[in-house]
């Protein structure tokens, strides 16, 4: 199972209602992953500067991490420090060695993880429902044009914060994905991955997504590009949403194991795994269709 | 006509007047406020007209057994599946295995179907104005299956005498399936039905009958033969 959403306002202002809009499609679609909730949510760009959520530990108690995170933080330009639940979260000044930064936080501590950073992008996820996460972060208030989300119901790893989606294409700035399915030549690409290199926070097989992303990303290929990829060399059932600073795109498995739909109009995008979800958060009169398979959708803002 | 508010009840609640209604001798029923919600009008044996004003989602009109069912706007998975006879309408688009193992009666889907449609269909007439998606008509026995748009692929895989007709383009064919020629009769009796079951509005920017392509299985997968154990690696 599991339930993926995504909405881009093609319309509105920095200042639009994103997080209310996948509030809401995420409730409709609760009962498809009770485990976990994520959002990845894209709000105002502030030149020269990036945000980090970091993830304290599993419980939420990492008082004494936070101080240390703050200290190392404050090194690379750290403003604005807020703790909320498991989540440590600030500004800091735009760096071409973000691989420092993570590197240095994540020193701090075993369960010390940096979940997201980005121009825009900030990343919210823990376990439990929608209304728990709205609870904990008042994700409804978040402002953005657009956004992803996913509820989880896990199968094959365990159920914790960090194994819980949105991914973030970790070590690329603003770069998020959600997934539904399964990977199933996951081993096989997690062990090209690691040989070169690459840390893999988690055993959950969606997390290759993000990497495999990153990867073509880095390689120079253009979005849609790298997100057709996707569709001939990852094996097994997925639909994917993929979102950047400046888009958001699906894409769908060759056979179509799992359900996407959407629905365009002029003022907006939106994206689920059930219609309900986006009439759930969309009032008016719109068309829904099912993609297809090996369909790639890209829509930038 | 009476109407059914489905904003605050349960599936199961709507279900149930639904089915009042009809008891109660109503002839045509409206649904207002589906929301998208799964498992409408399900498993309703009695002949009745149920309009579903706005989208239905998954196994939509799934088990019916007469009445004929409207969707206003789009449909979910599983639409009509295994209905025995009635007709099913959808307006929009429709899921993933929309028409699956129906055993009769009519289905027609004026936008778009996704993947899996008319799969191991038993009977009955499915009509798309349309496109299909991958794998429309795998393993269907009986029955004919029309897409008036394209075709994805595998079409008609493994079929048995299911009998398909395509007015766009089919992307590839499956494992089995084959071109056969459309006669004057049958391509008379194909603008038949068309001209029957969709609006006239709608017909008028379709492929005239004759020039669709009629697919049927080449029936080498109906008896084993290791001579055409290629075929049948293909296949499984």
């Amino acid at each position: 199972m599991c339930g993926i959403v995504g909405y881009l306002d093609k319309v509105g202002t920095e200042g639009g209602n994103v997080g209310s809009v996948l509030l809401g499609m995420l409730t409709a679609l609760a009962c498809r992953g009770p485990d976990s909730t994520g959002v990845a949510v894209f709000g105002q760009h502030r030149p020269d500067e990036l945000i980090a959520q970091i993830k304290l530990g599993e419980n939420g108690n990492g008082t004494e991490y936070a101080r240390k995170i703050e200290e190392t933080g404050k090194e690379f330009g750290g403003r604005e420090f807020s703790q909320t639940s498991a989540y440590l979260r600030f500004v800091f000044t735009e760096t071409n060695d973000l691989h420092a930064f993570i590197t240095r936080v994540e020193a701090t501590g075993d369960p010390v993880e940096v979940v997201s950073v980005g121009r825009r992008l900030e990343i919210v996820k823990q376990v439990g429902s929608p209304s728990r996460l709205e609870k904990t972060f008042g994700i409804s208030a978040f402002q953005g044009k657009h956004g992803i989300g996913h509820t989880r119901l896990s199968t094959e790893s365990v159920v914790d914060l960090s194994h819980s989606q949105p991914f973030w294409g970790h070590g690329y700035p603003d770069l998020a994905i959600v997934h539904n399915g399964h990977i199933t030549n996951y081993h096989q690409l997690r062990r090209r991955y690691e040989q070169r290199g690459t840390r893999f926070y988690t055993e959950n097989d969606s997390e290759v997504v993000a990497v495999f992303l990153v990867d073509k990303l880095q390689q120079g290929r253009g979005l849609h590009t790298a997100i057709e990829s996707i569709v001939r060399e990852l094996d097994g059932s997925f639909s994917c949403l993929v979102a950047t600073d400046s888009a958001l795109a699906f894409v769908k498995d060759a056979f179509s194991f799992k359900p996407l739909v959407f629905a365009e109009t002029d003022d907006f995008v939106a994206v689920a795994t059930e219609e309900v979800a986006i009439r759930n958060a969309i009032p008016g009169d719109f068309t829904v269709r099912e993609a297809q398979a090996k369909e790639v959708r890209v829509w930038s803002r | 006509m009476v109407e059914i508010d489905a904003a605050g009840r349960t599936t199961r609640e709507v279900n149930r007047a639904i089915r009042q209604r009809i008891a109660e001798s109503c002839k045509e029923v409206v649904l207002r406020n589906p929301g998208a919600r799964h498992n409408l009008a399900v498993a309703i044996l009695e002949d009745a007209h149920i309009r579903i004003a706005g989208s239905a989602g998954y196994y939509c009109g799934g088990l019916i057994d007469g009445p004929s069912i409207e969707v206003e706007g789009s449909a979910g998975w599983g639409l009509a599946e295994s209905m025995l006879s009635g007709t099913v309408r959808v307006h929009g688009s429709a899921g993933s295995g929309a028409a699956a193992a129906v055993r009769g009666g009519t289905v027609v889907i004026h936008g778009d179907a996704a993947a899996r449609l008319g799969v191991s269909m038993k009977g009955g007439i499915v009509i798309v104005a349309g496109n299909c998606g991958y794998m429309a008509g795998f393993m269907a026995q009986k029955g004919t299956l029309i897409v008036c748009g394209n075709a994805g692929e595998a079409f008609a895989d493994s079929m048995y005498a299911t009998v398909c007709y395509v007015g766009g383009e089919i992307a590839n064919l499956g494992t089995d399936a084959v071109i056969a020629p459309i006669d004057a009769g049958e391509a008379q009796q194909l603008e038949k039905i068309l001209s029957t079951h969709l609006p006239a509005t709608l017909r008028s920017t379709k492929p005239a009958a004759a020039d669709f392509k009629k697919v049927v299985a080449g029936r080498k997968l109906w008896n084993f033969d290791k001579r055409e154990w290629r075929t049948w690696q293909e296949a499984l």
